[in-house]
């Protein structure tokens, strides 16, 4: 399968450059064409957890795009309840293969730490991040202390 | 023409008499408050007036010379000029004439600019086909036109600054032939190198790069070309590198390509090639593969040969004069999303206003009559019928509530949803007619059938009844297509700006003035145009009758004029509109409950009912669809010669009048050639 070899080589660079904001990275024995990882964003009011993210790769890839899922609640205006997150570099017409991983994850890592109301994926969340910002930031925080996961000591 | 030179003499002074009535009628209500008596006299005037034109007319030979004109066949095209609403020039070709088409364009501009056919082609997919507008821009500014044109990078930062050559050599800059789309990105073709895709080592020869420098293996491309077709992209593919948006041109794709897709490739190529063309387009028809070829794109209809599909050629759904293509899909996007609310409120079944038995329409027409009881009545408004026979047809228009900016916001909902209904339930309404209409064609057909086995006249006194409910079809269909048009007219006195800049993008004070000046020629104009009616119907019906038929339309005809001069002139046009709109509604319910019930005596009155329905369709299609799109920079106008000169001086009263002469003469014309 041509992904795997190039996956094979993206998660080894990915392990090797150990990157803050983005950890644990495992794959299944079995099944290289699935990811998961932690996010632990630097800006409030996600930076009171971290986040559990699963990637899946398509048979195709990388001609095909990966798809990107959280698996840990967040109060997010991109990410709704299912987890699913709207993120550009991924969407079927933006899509290059030749574009990494690696760059697939500090534009998801960009999206939470800075929210894009423009183009939500819930309006109720957009508006309130634009209306009633102090608002925002309590209910998200209180959110992350409550559904995230807990962060790494270093 | 001859007619003015000949027998028109008469005419022509007659109609200026009609204009001293005009200004007589102009004069008095301006100068008094308009009052129940004056009115009554101006209309005994205009009886005076008619009566004294048709006096005149018995006695002047009209159709002394006019035999052998171009028109004799007023009928079949139509009275007023040549057939608008039908796209003209149109060709229908199949899929190999339109391949040979677009090769000609590509063959015209790779000569001119010394390019290869697929760069062409590219160009011209991103650029209209405009030929010309490309040797230009090519010419002017080489380098931009190619940045634009996703050909080359717009930074000289080069990624592989030998993939880039200097800007005199711009017609290699591609690799488009196989012998320069291998570029040398390594120093040492035989060591191998990592393709950034698939991370496979391979000789630099097994490599290729646009003129961006991006360089992959030739069997990464060949993946990434079939990934893209596959998901119907051909024209819009682009370099593998992240955020290079450089497109590949299609000789590099066929190149590279598994042959099995070259097929798949060439017919969405060609898809997406004539869907660029501007005069270019794909038949909707089902499973029909004609391309249309039209010389202007324009809001008009087209009709397939092969599969006799009629549509918008400029948008390609439905034909929907009069309103506007934008519109339409406002429209019916509209309608999608609130079906089911309408659905719900307008239900297929009505009670009778009189005797509340529950009915069910299934006819056309409006007119109904309850089983039950016999009463009369119009289904869409559910009021008596006889207000609606020979007053001005109300039943069309929506009445908004002057009060709504001070209600509540739910309110203004509901209002809103109303609005909205009414205009939606009278689409509907239509729709649905149209619908039983279609097999009123084969009920008329059968019954035309048992009445020539009954000796009751012959095939061919039957046949008109055919044309009657075609014509029907078709003028049913225009005034459904009125209510979308209305809803989207705006009617308060504060939108009346955007609306007037809508229609005249740089509108100023002056062209307000040129609006109260062309709305009150235009209803001068339109006031000498209906009256053309009463003259064609005395032309072709027996004299006994004229009498009350005049006077029935010059009655109807003081009601919107009085309208025109009391009104502001920032409601004339809506008002104008519904106007129409209503005529057209009350003359296609006429037609409607004549067509049902016609017998062969029928046949001269029905006629008659079917020049007026068609000249109402026209009349509003002119005024309120052609000038939007013939004329954009004009005020709308309707395009008859004589509304854009002034009537003060004698001469261009004069032009005016030949014009509406001449629609006079050509309405008049059709009973006699026929």
């Amino acid at each position: 399968m041509a992904a795997t070899r190039r996956l094979q080589k993206e998660l080894k660079e990915m392990q090797e450059c150990g990157l803050k904001s983005f950890r644990d990275v495992h794959t299944d024995e079995n099944n290289i064409l699935s990811w998961t990882g932690l996010i632990v964003p630097d800006n409030p009011p996600y930076n009171k957890g971290a986040f559990k993210i699963e990637i899946n790769f398509p048979a195709e890839y990388p001609f095909k795009p990966p798809k990107i899922n959280f698996k840990t609640k967040i109060y997010h205006p991109n990410i709704d309840e299912k987890g699913q997150v709207c993120l550009p570099i991924i969407s079927a017409e933006n899509w290059k293969p030749a574009t990494k991983t690696d760059q697939v994850i500090q534009a998801l890592i960009a999206l939470v730490n800075d929210p894009e109301p423009e183009h939500p994926l819930r309006a109720d969340l957009a508006d309130e991040f634009l209306k009633e910002r102090k608002k925002f930031m309590k209910n998200a925080e209180d959110y992350t202390k409550k559904h995230s996961e807990k962060r790494p000591s270093d | 023409m001859d007619f003015v030179s000949t027998g028109g003499g008469s005419l022509v002074d007659n109609i200026f008499l009609l204009f001293n009535a005009y200004d007589w009628w102009v004069y008095y209500s301006k100068k008094e408050e308009k009052n129940l008596a004056k009115k009554e006299r101006e209309e005994k005037m205009y009886d005076q007036a008619f009566e004294e034109i048709l006096f005149s007319l018995d006695e002047t030979p009209i159709y002394a010379d006019s035999g052998g004109d171009q028109h004799n066949d007023g009928r079949d095209t139509n009275e007023f000029g040549a057939d608008f609403e039908t796209l003209q020039g149109l060709e229908c070709l199949n899929m190999e004439q339109a391949k040979n088409l677009l090769n000609e364009h590509v063959d015209q501009l790779s000569s001119k600019l010394h390019i290869s056919p697929s760069l062409a082609k590219l160009f011209l997919h991103l650029n209209e086909w405009n030929v010309s507008a490309i040797v230009t821009a090519y010419s002017k500014h080489t380098n931009a036109f190619l940045v634009d044109n996703r050909v080359k990078l717009a930074a000289t930062a080069a990624l592989g600054a030998s993939a880039i050559p200097s800007a005199a050599a711009c017609t290699d800059i591609l690799p488009l032939s196989p012998s320069s789309s291998t570029s040398k990105s390594s120093t040492n073709a035989s060591s191998p190198i990592s393709c950034p895709v698939c991370t496979h080592p391979l000789p630099g020869d097994h490599f290729r790069s646009l003129t961006c420098g991006h360089s992959f293996c030739q069997y990464c491309w060949a993946r990434h070309f079939e990934v893209q077709i596959n998901q119907g992209i051909t024209l819009d593919i682009s370099c593998m590198a992240s955020q290079c948006n450089i497109l590949v041109p299609e000789a590099l794709i066929l190149t590279l390509l598994r042959p099995s897709l070259h097929e798949k490739y060439e017919a969405f190529a060609f898809r997406d090639f004539v869907s660029t063309h501007p005069s270019l387009r794909f038949c909707p028809g089902p499973n029909c593969s004609v391309v249309m070829r039209a010389r202007e794109s324009k809001p008009k209809r087209a009709t397939c040969n092969a599969c006799g599909t009629s549509f918008c050629f400029q948008c390609g759904i439905e034909y929907h004069a009069p309103t506007d293509c934008v519109v339409i899909k406002k429209w019916l996007t509209k309608c999608a999303d609130d079906s089911e609310t309408a659905n719900y409120i307008s239900a297929h079944t009505k009670d009778c206003p009189k005797c509340h038995i529950c009915i069910e329409k299934n006819g056309g027409c409006n007119h109904m009559q309850c089983y039950h009881c016999k009463h009369e009545f119009c289904w869409m408004c559910l009021g008596d019928w006889k207000q609606h026979g020979s007053e001005y047809y109300e039943c069309s228009r929506y009445k908004e509530n002057p009060n709504i900016g001070r209600e509540s916001a739910h309110a203004q909902a509901r209002e809103a949803l109303k609005k909205y209904l009414h205009y939606y339930e009278r689409w509907e309404n239509h729709a649905k007619s149209l619908k039983l209409e279609s097999a009123l064609v084969d009920k008329i057909k059968s019954r035309i059938h048992s009445k020539v086995m009954t000796s009751s006249g012959t095939w061919i006194d039957w046949q008109y009844l055919i044309e009657a409910s075609t014509l029907l079809a078709k003028c049913r269909y225009t005034l459904q297509y009125t209510y979308p048009y209305a809803y989207y007219m705006q009617s308060s006195v504060s939108h009346y700006y955007t609306v007037i800049s809508h229609i005249i993008p740089t509108g100023t004070w002056i062209d307000w003035q040129y609006l109260i000046e062309a709305s009150t020629l235009l209803a001068k104009c339109r006031y000498t145009l209906q009256y053309t009616y009463p003259y064609a119907y005395y032309m072709q019906s027996s004299v006994s009758h004229y009498y009350t038929v005049i006077s029935h339309i010059i009655q109807q005809y003081t009601y919107p004029y009085a309208y025109y001069m009391e009104s502001s002139v920032s409601h004339s046009r809506k008002e104008l509109f519904e106007y129409q709109q209503a005529q057209l509604e009350a003359e296609i319910e006429n037609l409607s409950w004549k067509v049902e019930r016609a017998e062969t005596t029928d046949r001269g009155d029905l006629e008659n009912q079917m020049d007026i329905a068609e000249k109402r369709r026209i009349t509003l299609l002119k005024d309120f669809h052609l000038s939007s799109f013939s004329n954009p920079t004009k005020l709308d106008i309707p395009p008859q010669g004589g509304t854009t000169v002034p009537i003060s001086t004698k001469d261009s009263s004069t032009a005016s009048i030949q014009s509406e002469g001449e629609g006079v003469r050509s309405a008049s014309m059709a009973p006699l050639s026929s």
